[in-house]
């Protein structure tokens, strides 16, 4: 019986100093924020479309991390589909097509000469991508403009182009070599070839 | 003799040299058209100075550097500007580009020069700034400005030449180490007191005994300068295999050889600065090898930059209906020419017109085999078959972390590969998709700050605009306190207001004073309406009063007394009053009376109409009936008329 009472003893002494040390470790190493969050949200494409019904990329990485679909943002498409199945173990999901379709990156151009000055793309912009001030001609930091679509709808004159991101020769690169399945082996001369 | 070290890998590929190399350089004629792109360089574009129809002559400066890394572009020859516009580019993926077009005018007219006689009193800046102001770039293929690489953040101890040529066919930096040793080793002693003196190691591969010659007889004067002959085996030409081999060091990984106190330099670039700074002249010209079975004339060409392939070809004789594939660069790393009027860039070393099955022909290619090749090949050491794998399958972060940045394209996995899969391309493409999902990591993260930094923004206004409001609100009051307390007699703002209200009131009362004779007339006859009702209501109560109660009868007796007094004197006033108006009640009375009456009679005779026998006679007597009543409508109406005139001409008078 002594034997008996010695376990529990022992065994509560344990709890006791692992619970304290657990207790200690808590406050100590405490994390500040949600850490999934942030990564979620470095995932995201940054566009802050709006496209996912959130008013922005932080809200929706906020509502993944709640347990909202990873499919609803079109901007981002499969490639970000798949980083966030990667980052919480999920399933990768096809896009959800009632949130938008996956499109070519473009970018907002405001037709200068027919800008009346309103400033309401500025206060619609959530990059504060659109330079001018009222009833002065507005345009856009090409730079800065992650092709959201916002700057559209308010706009009284519809003078917004959205136009596909330019190749240049500096973002131009090789494509994926076709996929040919051989069956015909032709005469190779190894002494003059040619890979490049 | 220098030690020689061996690098990892490589291959022996055909040399094909020797179609080219036999010839002395040919100057080639000045063409009608030269075509200068603003990026041949490495870097920022440069910016055009010059204006179409703008007259240049040869070697001005027609594009300025931008930046840091960029590099100056001159007019190879004299003419005129015809155009500013965008040409396609010496580049794989044949897109246009920013470009001064000139026509030449054939005369060949040199811009002011200013030579240097004596280089050794020249200071490392001058030196930098010539080189920079000349446009010098890196003659052997990445067309890094030289001015940046020629000013190491670190000690440097040993200058690395390189005059390998390892890749097959070229021969221009052959010819220009035969026909220009005395230069290239007099820009060689430029760059050396330009950084502290280094060691300069001079890399020829053994197949080009004459260079060799021609070098170790410039260099004999020269301690400090030495020709190392090294074994033929590509790519002993890259620039960290040629360090490797000469000093047995490797550069580190994500390195330049700066890190390891090396500065690699091309004979033609080291050439190029000696024209620079000894000669004033920039960079507008440079050897390009033309070659291939399609070529008859193969050899080396001096040849303006701008001057389109097409060009080149023509005077080259290169038969083009014979050439399966042009390929501007070496057989292992250049590129297809799709559009032949492309111009020469300063790093365009030769030009390749290759007849049929000359160069392997695009072949389908075959699963891999996992043999295991492309390793024992690869000169930096990778895993070449894993990154096929990664690129493959789009994972490009696991083709990363296998050092894909290492990989400097030479081709030789590729080369060696049974099943002629396109390794190099796969890695090409790799490459790109990293860099472009690197680029837009960078926007979303500028993005994100610039969203986050307006959220915060719009937060900060809207509590700014509290605090301004609270703050105005509490200077009102402060404000409103100061004046009182500056003015105690001043009366307080609440009792002025009603005070002012009030005043409004009285005015207002004042204007009902004056009231229209009408009005008063009007009151007056309400005033006697009132007490008559008055009288007949205490009339009626005294009858009643006077059958029940005798104390309270004699009371209203005498209400009813004071009441007839009342209302006769009403009476009076009214009808004084009405004289005054000039008013006749009776007489409207009596005019109202017979409208009534005759109304009356012709409403009884209108009813008997319907029942009487002798319409006619009824008829007649309607008709009588009817226009008395209008007559005595007339009547009423006129005396009304002339009852309304006569108050306002009282007022009047």
């Amino acid at each position: 019986m002594q034997t008996l009472y010695l376990a529990i003893a022992i065994l509560a002494l344990l709890a006791i100093v692992f619970g304290a040390i657990l207790g200690f470790a808590a406050i100590r190493f405490k994390v500040d924020g949600d850490p999934i969050v942030d990564q979620i949200d470095s995932l995201l494409p940054q566009t802050q479309c709006g496209q996912c019904g959130h008013p922005g990329c932080k809200p929706y990485a906020q509502a993944i991390a709640n347990g909202e679909a990873i499919n609803r943002c079109p901007p981002g498409g499969e490639t970000t589909i798949k980083a966030l199945a990667d980052l919480l173990d999920l399933e990768a999901i096809p896009l959800d097509a009632e949130h938008g379709s996956e499109a070519i990156r473009t970018i907002a151009y405001i037709r200068e000469d027919e800008c009346i000055g309103c400033t309401k793309c500025i206060q619609a912009c959530p990059v504060d991508a659109i330079l001018g001030a009222a009833k002065q001609m507005h345009t856009v930091i090409v730079d800065e403009c992650t092709g959201c679509d916002l700057c559209l709808e308010p706009c009284p004159v519809d003078c917004i182009d959205m136009l596909p991101v330019e190749v240049t020769s500096a973002s131009w690169h090789w494509q994926q070599p076709a996929q040919l399945i051989a069956t015909s082996n032709l005469p190779y001369s190894r002494g003059e070839s040619d890979h490049a | 003799m220098h030690k020689i070290w061996n690098f990892h890998g490589g291959v022996h590929p055909v040399e094909n040299k020797t179609q080219s190399n036999q010839l002395p350089i040919i100057v080639m004629p000045i063409p009608t058209q030269l075509t200068m792109h603003l990026s041949q360089h490495i870097g920022k574009v440069a910016k055009a100075i010059v204006e179409t129809g703008d007259y240049v002559l040869k070697g001005q400066l027609i594009a300025c550097a931008q930046g840091v890394v960029s590099a100056n572009v001159h007019a190879p020859s004299s003419g005129h500007v015809s155009a500013i516009a965008d040409r396609t580019l010496p580049h794989q993926s044949a897109l246009s580009g920013p470009c001064i077009v000139i026509d030449t005018d054939g005369k060949d007219q040199w811009a002011t020069l200013t030579p240097t006689a004596n280089p050794e009193s020249l200071s490392k800046p001058d030196l930098l700034n010539l080189i920079q102001a000349a446009g010098i770039t890196g003659m052997g293929g990445a067309g890094f400005p030289s001015a940046v690489k020629l000013q190491p953040k670190s000690n440097i101890h040993t200058l690395i030449i390189n005059g390998a040529e390892c890749e097959p066919y070229i021969t221009a930096d052959d010819r220009l180490m035969r026909e220009y040793a005395a230069q290239i080793i007099a820009g060689i002693q430029l760059v050396q007191q330009l950084i502290d003196q280094p060691h300069c190691l001079i890399g020829i591969e053994d197949n080009k005994p004459e260079a060799v010659a021609a070098l170790t007889y410039a260099a004999d004067q020269h301690t400090n300068i030495e020709v190392c002959v090294i074994p033929t085996k590509y790519p002993s030409g890259g620039e960290k295999q040629l360090i490797e081999i000469l000093t047995g060091k490797q550069v580190p990984h994500g390195g330049i050889p700066a890190d390891i106190g090396m500065v690699c330099q091309n004979v033609g670039t080291v050439k190029a600065i000696f024209d620079a700074i000894i000669l004033g002249q920039p960079l507008i010209n440079r050897i390009t090898t033309v070659t291939g079975k399609a070529a008859a004339n193969a050899g080396n060409y001096e040849v303006l930059l701008g001057t389109q392939v097409t060009d080149i070809l023509a005077f080259a004789k290169v038969d083009l209906a014979k050439t399966s594939r042009l390929v501007m660069g070496g057989p292992m790393m250049g590129f297809t020419i799709q559009d032949t009027h492309t111009p020469i860039i300063k790093s365009s070393n030769c030009i390749l017109a290759a007849a049929d099955l000359e160069l392997a022909p695009v072949a389908d290619h075959h699963a891999c085999i996992r043999c295991g090749q492309c390793e024992v090949a690869c000169p930096a050491q990778l895993l070449p078959q894993q990154l096929f794998w990664f690129a493959k399958a789009e994972e490009f972060e696991k083709a990363q972390d296998h050092n894909l940045s290492d990989c400097i394209e030479c081709g030789a996995c590729a080369w060696v590969c049974p099943s002629q899969i396109p390794l190099v391309q796969y890695y090409r493409y790799a490459k790109g998709r990293l860099k472009t999902i690197n680029s837009e990591a960078q926007l979303a993260e500028a993005s994100r700050l610039r969203f986050e930094n307006r959220e915060q923004r719009l937060v900060d206004e809207k509590l700014a605009k509290e605090e301004k409001r609270k703050a105005r609100a509490l200077t009102a009051a402060a404000a409103q306190a100061a004046k009182r307390a500056a003015n105690p007699s001043a009366e307080d703002p609440i009792a002025a207001a009603l005070a002012r209200v009030n005043l409004k009131k009285q005015a207002q009362t004042n204007i009902a004073a004056q009231k229209s004779p009408e009005d008063e007339y009007k009151e007056l006859k309400t005033a006697a309406a009132i007490t008559r009702t008055k009288l007949n209501k205490t009339r009626k109560a005294l009858t009643n009063a006077q059958a029940q109660d005798h104390e309270q009868a004699q009371e209203l007796q005498q209400t009813v007394i004071a009441l007839t007094t009342k209302a006769s004197a009403a009476a009076a006033e009214l009808h004084a009053y009405e004289v005054k108006l000039g008013l006749d009640p009776e007489k409207e009375k009596t005019l109202q009376l017979a409208v009534a009456k005759a109304n009356g009679v012709v409403r009884k005779l209108e009813k008997s109409l319907a029942t009487a026998d002798d319409l006619q006679q009824l008829e007649a007597e309607i008709f009588n009936a009817k226009a008395i009543h209008e007559a005595a409508g007339l009547a009423l109406e006129e005396h009304q008329a002339n009852a309304k005139e006569k108050p306002t001409s009282t007022q009047e008078s």
